[in-house]
């Protein structure tokens, strides 16, 4: 095994220094966090400044009201309140258009941020227009349409003669606090959010490492062939031994991204005391992790191996991503249902039991026979894939032009 | 050092070597010599055990191979390459590794080929940032920076200048006579005649010819002339006199029909042409070459075959 280690060494340490590796290594965490952070830290940010919020009040009850509703709910750090309602008059004329061109150009020109639209019969229906550039600003519109609930309940219970403050208090909302409880009862609070994203981001870095350091094994095993070192390094050392190698050192790689990663999370969650997926949990994600990596790292050898263009390397890897996107188009509805029957026979398909069980485990942590059995399945067929690697790496790296066809390789598995 | 018996391999469609036998001892030069696409690279690639041969032996001072033997093998590929991105010493040094030479030692020997070479300068540089011919050289030191018994040197001299084609000469002959064994294959007959102790020519599949040079060509006999000339040289083409010839611009290397005597050969086309050099002698190489694959016509071969 000198020789395997000795090609594990050398690619290891040529494709740590690749570029390609580089801007992976320290570009992926950042997208994770950008496309996870950003996001809720914009949502949850306060404002600094009142917003102003245009009304058209047909019937002119309806103004006061929700300014003090919006003001006795929402205000600012300074007191002020986060939301000034600014009264659009209708004109001379009373025309109804005429009012709301000129309320769209407020918009437009930014004097506020929209505009409510209250009619005369908002009682009998219900319905407020909301008119903005920003339409999808959800902490705005659910705001708007807590006071307007208020107001319009208050409303309809004063016409018929029910004190409000009695409604109030019978219709008071529930808080759902969602508490998760894990195996030594412990309470950890978490929110559906938090827990998404951390099974989220694991099965992201997942899916970006695989790809990354496979389509780095690809283009390798490419130039080797392109160049014939192929042949020097055949003659050097035995096939299954530089297959092992490259397996070896692409692990290694992945070890090394992974444990990055993994440094720059803890010190992320202390210093901003996110909770993390327990210890206990980690390292049975780092099991799956690296045996996951190990397989697909059989199957790119097995897939790189016959090709001998880029155009095909491209093609090729082209169907692995696919591959590897399905557990990440599945995430939310296995998140929805950790346990169900499906989540659990997908874990029993060695292409996604790593990024289901990286899925699973943060929510709920799946039976000590399903991760038993599970992890057998993996190593298992891990062993298989690096056996079919082997066979179609022997007899195809030494074959250039016309890639052959999956019944070709097919042949070439089963022939001895 | 190394017995090839009867070794045979097919591939789907063709029979790329068909019973071949070869030997090559230690302290000799073996020359691999045949056409393009005649089971020279095929036959070099089981010697070195990439592929297995479907039938036959080979065998390494009586052994059959194994993993021990491989690190005793040297091997430079005909179609040149290393990875381009990677620093020449660490290529080095990888290569010197897969066969079992730890880095100190590796580094020693790397910088004695690089001085060699005139390379030294340019340890650090990557193998991209290098001429052609001096990715060559670099390659032809990862081919024999372990000191192997057994080397195999496909076409080593292509795309070299001429002073290092003779660096590359000398390290040949080194290697000989410190008793490695030395297999040359190439379509260059004269570099082929200047360095063999022995050939061995290889024809769609098989062996053709073998022997040591020096009987192989004295088996050819001396009725062969060679001239060097001014004038039409297509007076010579259908000349009477020969049985086969070879035509270049001022310069023809003639097979006496029988029982011709060269003497009167000469009186004869010196009034034809105006000769400055006439020599009777064994056929090259070359002649042979030509004669046994049978591409040889009577003319019009001569700039491809040269």
């Amino acid at each position: 095994m000198k020789k395997a280690f000795a090609v594990a060494k050398w690619e290891y340490i040529e494709k740590i220094k690749s570029k390609s590796f580089l801007i992976s290594l320290f570009l992926t965490p950042l997208i994770m966090v950008g496309a996870g952070i950003i996001p809720s830290l914009m949502m949850s940010r306060p404002d600094t400044e009142s917003i102003v919020i245009g009304i058209i009040d047909e019937s002119g009850n309806y103004e006061a009201p929700l300014a003090k509703a919006l003001e006795s709910r929402y205000k600012l750090a300074n007191g002020q309140p986060n939301y000034l309602l600014r009264q659009i008059p209708f004109g001379y004329t009373n025309d109804f258009e005429e009012v709301k061109q000129r309320a769209d150009k407020m918009v437009i020109d930014e004097m506020i941020e929209g505009y409510l639209i209250l009619k005369t019969n908002i009682l009998a229906d219900s319905i407020v227009d909301y008119r903005s550039k920003n339409a999808g600003n959800i902490k705005i519109t659910s705001r708007l349409e807590r006071a307007l609930k208020d107001v319009i309940m208050e409303k309809k219970a004063t016409e018929r003669g029910i004190n409000p403050s009695i409604v109030k208090e019978i219709t008071a909302t529930v808080d759902l606090k969602t508490i998760k409880l894990t195996k030594g009862g412990k309470e950890e609070e978490g929110g559906f959010e938090k827990i998404f994203m951390s099974s989220y981001i694991f099965m992201m870095m997942m899916f970006f490492l695989i790809m990354t350091s496979g389509q780095l094994l690809v283009r390798s095993m490419l130039e080797e062939k392109s160049n014939r070192v192929v042949e020097v390094l055949m003659s050097s050392s035995p096939a299954n031994h530089l297959m092992a190698g490259k397996i070896l050192g692409l692990s290694a790689l992945g070890l090394t991204q992974i444990g990055f990663w993994a440094l720059i999370g803890i010190i992320a969650s202390l210093k901003f005391s996110v909770t993390m997926i327990p210890l206990a949990g980690a390292a049975l994600l780092l099991v799956y992790f690296i045996l996951g990596y190990i397989f697909y790292a059989a199957i790119f050898v097995a897939a790189g191996a016959p090709l001998s263009t880029e155009q095909e390397a491209q093609q090729v890897t082209g169907y692995l991503v696919i591959i590897l996107i399905i557990p990440i188009m599945l995430t939310i509805m296995i998140i929805q249902n950790p346990d169900s029957t499906l989540s659990k026979i997908l874990s029993y398909i060695p292409f996604l039991t790593a990024s289901m069980m990286a899925v699973r485990i943060p929510i709920q942590m799946p039976s000590t026979l399903e991760i038993i059995s599970t992890i057998i399945l993996l190593v298992i067929s891990s062993i298989v894939a690096i056996w079919v690697a082997g066979k179609i790496f022997r007899t195809t790296i030494l074959s250039y032009g016309k890639r052959p066809s999956i019944k070709e390789l097919w042949l070439l598995v089963k022939s001895k | 050092m190394l017995t090839a018996i009867d070794v045979r391999k097919e591939f789907a469609t063709v029979v790329a070597v068909d019973g071949v036998s070869l030997e090559a001892n230690r302290g000799e030069i073996l020359g691999l010599l045949g056409p393009n696409g005649a089971g020279k690279t095929t036959s070099i690639r089981m010697i070195l055990n990439i592929i297995q041969p479907d039938s036959g032996k080979i065998l390494f001072d009586g052994k059959p191979f194994s993993e021990e033997i491989r690190d005793h093998l040297g091997y430079l590929p005909e179609e040149r390459g290393l990875y381009r991105k990677n620093k020449l010493l660490n290529t080095i040094l990888y290569f010197a590794s897969l066969k079992g030479i730890d880095t100190a030692e590796g580094k020693r020997r790397a910088y004695k080929w690089l001085e060699r070479f005139d390379l030294l300068t340019a340890y650090d540089r990557k193998i991209e940032e290098l001429s052609k011919g001096n990715q060559q050289k670099v390659q032809f030191i990862t081919s024999i920076i372990h000191e192997p018994d057994l080397v195999i040197l496909d076409e080593p001299f292509s795309g070299l200048d001429p002073v290092n084609q003779i660096i590359l000469k000398d390290i040949m002959l080194e290697m000989k006579h410190q008793g490695k064994a030395v297999i040359f294959s190439t379509h260059q007959m004269d570099q082929a005649e200047k360095l063999c102790d022995k050939i061995c020519l290889i024809n769609k599949g098989k062996v053709v010819l073998e022997g040591a040079l020096a009987d192989v060509k004295s088996s050819y006999g001396s009725n062969t002339v060679r001239i060097e000339f001014d004038g039409d040289p297509n007076i010579l083409s259908t000349h009477p006199a020969f049985s086969a010839v070879q035509l270049y611009d001022n310069y023809a290397e003639l097979v006496l029909a029988n029982s011709i005597k060269p003497h009167i050969v000469l009186r004869d086309i010196s009034q034809l042409l105006d000769i400055r050099k006439f020599e009777n002698t064994e056929p090259s190489l070359n002649a042979i070459f030509l004669k046994m694959v049978g591409t040889e016509k009577r003319d019009g071969q001569a700039k491809e075959a040269r």
